[in-house]
């Protein structure tokens, strides 16, 4: 649990009788005097978006948010989730990027943290290597796998030509899509669950093993019965950091595949359906539509693996 | 405990496979970046060309990138720094009064999806005739900073003892005397840190430069799109810009990687 | 209606924010020496910069330029028009793409008077199909830049494999031609052209056009499911599937296809006539020197490719400083400008420039007479003539994938043809 740690004295006590009153003020109020700014900041860049995207989604606003609308009530939502054609799909593509890439970095992840545990020589090397695909700029990065996956001049092809597999067609096929954005993202994003599994696993402590090990337990065992548990709580903080960042994923879909996903919609995520509802289409009111539906998504999931994490606490 | 010699080498072979994995595509944008076009379109070239300077001479001069350098380097400055001045003494309250509450409404920030902000923000900048500058930008960039700062913040004055204030306070320091002088100070490798992971994601983003950033203010990664044209993909430009980019920020990731590293995973670890 | 309008005002004021009004336009009492102009990136603007300090010496005015990528440029314009921005004079915009929703949305200045006022700039020079392009309600709220018509590129090495000493005059010769090179030369596909469902209509177009076929017809019904078009859809994704590259992508826009061709991979490729550099420029193409070019086939309504503006200038409504945002206009668009940017490959709508033999000496000479017959009997649009393009692209555009994929083109030209008939009663509410 956080060390929760309250002053103990009572407020306004410590100043000595020669502190000035607004000092003194500053001092009693300090609580809020140092959050305040922060939150009102925070919130005053939020509210207004948050009330202003809940009231479009009550109109037919379309073409441009200054145009006269109309107000139709929940007929959008009921618009929306009834649509099978874009949203649905679009839903469930964001689901499976989120998942599937999820499970991969989460394995993979770990598998690494546990080659990087002990300490060997070259380590700091490898570490190094493996910030580097994370503090890469996104879009950049894009455009380098664009490149990379291009069927005619790429060189994933070139290397699948040299162990004499045909070419294929990587971002541009209708099904190799999104499982191609699925393995950037993989690729970007498994050395940040590397390094919160990491720092998970050196803040362990060693007596639990040694006990296990004199208890001659395998090391699948100990891995299984005494490091996974202990180590439950800092998966799932990696879980929910990347899950979030993966269910709004953007700039990568954008730099590959452009607006729309693709001919068919194949790695059109709800964020990327989203912002072409606003951008390419100017349909603001079903586009905010989904995007408080999409909210509400991320919201749900944050609080479903905040639950599970105070329960893995237990 | 002492590992095996067979799991020694599987270990080598296993990291050898994931660096390379790791590297690789990042190597080959740097190689790209200094081969011509006609190379780029050339499989037989992927690995053996001259390399030329051109791509880079062209991103430099013609498409104007030391001016969006200087873009990217002011505005990921001015927000990292003010949101250090926002969210230090924020992350304080939150840690010591244990504000769990006003920490998740800063926190929403890293929640809500960017383009429900964009087109508001727009209206109600320009309403105000604060587009075409830095400012916006600047602000639009803390908005992605600040939640972070506060983050990391809070899981460090979490793990600093308290005890040091109040040994402070029996001296006669007022609390926020305290905070100035003993936590404060403290605390400079959690700004460091901090500092460092907002000024990479800064740096990074795209989607509200995008909208928000002018001729003037344009920043790096809106940058890369101006070698897609309408009539021709420069790839040799295209890549040198990525390069252009990206190899700053690796290098800071490369000499602060202990910061970066302990932003990064900051919280992950308390209960 | 109004209920709406006002709640959206109050939203405003709530967030504080009703303190400037949204920038009028037309009022030049605060007119800026600076015009800030925002362009695609296009070999167009490259050469507008070069030219760019001769303006600002006699005019006397300053010129901020944003350049963007394509897509970038329509995200950016949706966001600032939107919000009613003031920081944008002139914009380069896509008037079959954008052009009528932004007419319609009042983000375009009405222009009619200012084309008038100069005899020597002279707007009966451009040409009557882009013009109309560029006119909402009967008044000009563009001026066209760049035209673009529909062109066969084909591989002059390639069409004795075919059994052809001239390039093919008919869709029906194409195709034979095609399937005799992809037998003949393995690796080599016969034909290729866009495939992605949203970027091929625009060529699929002139197939279209040329089997007799549109998208609506004159009562505004949609057509893509009559006989010319089912043919046209078959045709098209037929040729591709069988003659086109092996496995083909079925999300290819230009720069795939283009690739492709400019790798010496396929022998017939149809295009816009806008992008012929990337095949004849030898630092892009292997085959440069093999290129030829032919005026788009005839099928049984004879040769029907699009002729239409591709870009042009547009004034935002919202800007103060449309007066001199017009002075920029009309000098990019001047007679001398417009010289000077076709010689340099990019195809103007002024009727004067495309007769003044100077203006067309550095391109190949095949192009300009394909060029030439495609103006001819050129047809003024390449997609949907309706305020949300995107969709509507998105909608006929499914057959193109669809018979691609080696489903039935003809079922699917049915299905489309029902949205397409929905969405266009939606849009006419």
């Amino acid at each position: 649990m956080a060390a929760v740690t309250t002053p103990t004295r009572p407020r306004g006590t410590s100043a000595t009788p020669d502190t000035p009153g607004w000092a003194r003020w500053a001092n009693d109020h300090r609580k809020w005097l140092f959050a305040a700014p922060a939150m009102v900041f925070v919130a005053g860049l939020i509210i207004f978006p948050l009330v202003w995207t809940g009231y479009l989604s009550l109109t037919d606003a379309e073409g441009s948010v200054r145009a006269e609308s109309e107000f139709v009530g929940f007929q959008n939502y009921v618009e929306v989730l009834s649509d099978t054609d874009r949203f649905w799909p679009a839903v469930g593509r964001t689901a499976a990027f989120t998942v599937v890439a999820l499970l991969f970095e989460v394995v993979l992840g770990m598998a690494v943290a546990l080659l990087l545990w002990r300490p060997f020589r070259g380590q700091k090397w490898v570490r190094v290597a493996i910030l580097m695909p994370l503090v890469a700029t996104p879009v950049a990065v894009g455009m380098m796998w664009r490149l990379i996956f291009d069927p005619n001049i790429g060189l994933a092809n070139q290397v699948l030509g040299w162990v004499g597999i045909g070419p294929q067609p990587w971002l541009a096929g209708q099904h190799s899509a999104l499982p191609t954005t699925i393995f950037i993202d993989i690729w970007q994003w498994t050395p940040m669950v590397v390094l919160i599994l990491l720092a998970g696993l050196t803040s362990l402590s060693d007596e639990p093993q040694e006990a296990a090990r004199i208890d001659g337990a395998s090391t699948w065992q100990r891995f299984r019965h005494v490091t996974l548990p202990l180590l439950m709580p800092t998966v799932i903080v990696a879980i929910l950091l990347r899950g979030i960042d993966g269910l709004k994923t953007f700039d990568i879909l954008y730099a590959t595949k452009g607006r729309g996903g693709g001919s068919f919609h194949e790695v059109e995520t709800l964020n990327v359906y989203a912002y072409g509802l606003s951008f390419d289409y100017n349909e603001y009111g079903i586009s905010s539509t989904v995007l408080i539906i999409f909210f509400l998504i991320i919201i749900g999931s944050m609080w479903a693996l905040t639950s599970g994490r105070k329960g893995a606490q237990r | 405990m002492k590992a095996s010699p067979a799991y020694r080498i599987f270990r080598v072979v296993a990291l050898a496979v994931v660096v390379i994995a790791l590297l690789a595509p990042l190597l080959w944008m740097i190689a790209a970046s200094f081969k011509t076009n006609v190379d780029i379109y050339d499989a037989d070239k992927a690995l053996v060309f001259s390399p030329t300077a051109d791509n880079y001479a062209n991103v430099l001069k013609q498409a104007n990138y030391v001016q969006f350098i200087g873009n990217s380097l002011w505005v990921a400055f001015a927000s990292t720094v003010l949101s250090l001045i926002l969210g230090v003494p924020a992350a304080y309250s939150m840690s010591r009064f244990n504000m769990k509450k006003s920490a998740l409404v800063v926190l929403m920030a890293r929640v809500i999806p960017g383009v429900s902000l964009l087109v508001p923000w727009y209206y109600v900048f320009s309403n105000l005739q604060m587009v075409g500058g830095f400012g916006v930008l600047i602000l639009s960039h803390m908005f992605v900073a600040l939640p972070l700062v506060v983050y990391i913040m809070m899981s460090y004055f979490d793990s600093l003892p308290v005890e040091l204030e109040e040994a402070a306070l029996v001296d006669g320091l007022t609390h926020i005397g305290a905070f100035r002088r003993i936590t404060l100070p403290l605390s400079v490798p959690g700004m460091a840190t901090a500092g460092i992971l907002s000024f990479i994601f800064s740096w990074n983003n795209f989607m509200f430069a995008l909208v928000l950033s002018g001729a003037e203010t344009k920043t790096l990664p809106v940058a890369i799109f101006d070698f897609v044209g309408y009539a021709s993909i420069d790839w040799g430009g295209l890549m040198a810009a990525a390069t252009v980019v990206t190899l700053p920020i690796m290098l800071i990731a490369l000499f602060v990687q202990k910061y970066v590293v302990s932003g990064l995973t900051a919280g992950a670890t308390k209960g | 209606m109004r209920r709406a309008s006002i709640i959206a005002t109050s939203l405003a004021v709530v967030a504080g924010m009703g303190l400037s009004a949204c920038g009028g336009g037309g009022d030049d009492s605060s007119a800026s020496k600076t015009v800030r102009v925002t362009l695609a990136n296009h070999v167009w603007t490259e050469n507008i910069k070069k030219a760019l300090p001769e303006f600002e010496k006699q005019s006397g005015l300053k010129v901020e330029i944003t350049q963007l990528g394509e897509d970038q440029l329509s995200d950016q314009y949706n966001v600032k028009l939107n919000a009613g921005s003031s920081d944008l004079d002139v914009m380069m915009y896509r008037p079959l793409q954008e052009g009528r929703l932004f007419a319609k949305n009042k983000y375009l200045a009405d222009l009619s008077d200012e084309v008038k006022s100069n005899n020597a700039w002279d707007f009966s020079d451009f040409q009557a199909g882009p013009v109309e392009a560029t006119s909402y309600e009967g008044k000009a709220v563009g001026v066209p830049i760049i035209t673009e018509q529909e062109v066969l590129y084909y591989r002059k090495d390639l069409l004795g494999k075919a059994g052809l000493s001239a390039p093919p005059k008919t869709l029906d010769e194409l195709k034979a031609a095609a399937a005799k090179v992809k037998a003949a030369e393995p690796g080599v596909a016969g034909f290729v052209a866009r495939t992605g469902k949203s970027p091929a209509v625009t060529q699929f177009s002139s197939f279209l056009y040329s089997f007799g076929g549109d998208f609506v017809d004159g009562s505004g019904k949609a057509t893509v499911n009559s006989e010319a078009a089912k043919q046209a859809y078959a045709y098209y994704g037929g040729l591709i599937k069988d003659q086109g590259p092996a496995n083909v992508s079925t999300d290819m826009s230009w720069p795939e296809a283009m690739a492709i061709f400019t790798q010496g991979k396929a022998a017939f490729y149809t295009e816009a006539n806008s992008l012929y550099k990337n095949a004849t420029d030898p630092a892009k193409s292997k085959v440069s020197d093999k290129v030829g070019f032919a005026p788009f086939p005839a099928g049984p309504a004879g040769s029907k490719p699009y002729n239409i503006p591709s870009w042009a200038l547009g004034i935002n409504d919202s800007s103060k400083n449309q007066s001199n945002a017009w002075k920029f206009v009309e000098w990019a668009t001047g007679k001398e400008q417009t010289l000077a940017q076709q010689k340099s490959g990019v195809p103007s709508a002024r009727t004067s420039v495309w007769a003044n033999p100077e203006a067309t000496a550095t391109y190949p000479k095949d192009l300009v007479e394909a060029i030439a017959a495609s103006t001819k009997g050129g047809v003024g649009h390449d997609r949907p003539l309706v305020n949300k393009v995107a969709q509507a692209r998105e909608i006929v555009g499914q057959p193109i994938v669809d018979a691609i994929a080696g489903k039935d083109a003809a079922a699917a030209a049915d299905t489309a043809n029902a949205a397409f008939q929905k969405f266009l009663d939606d849009e006419a509410k």
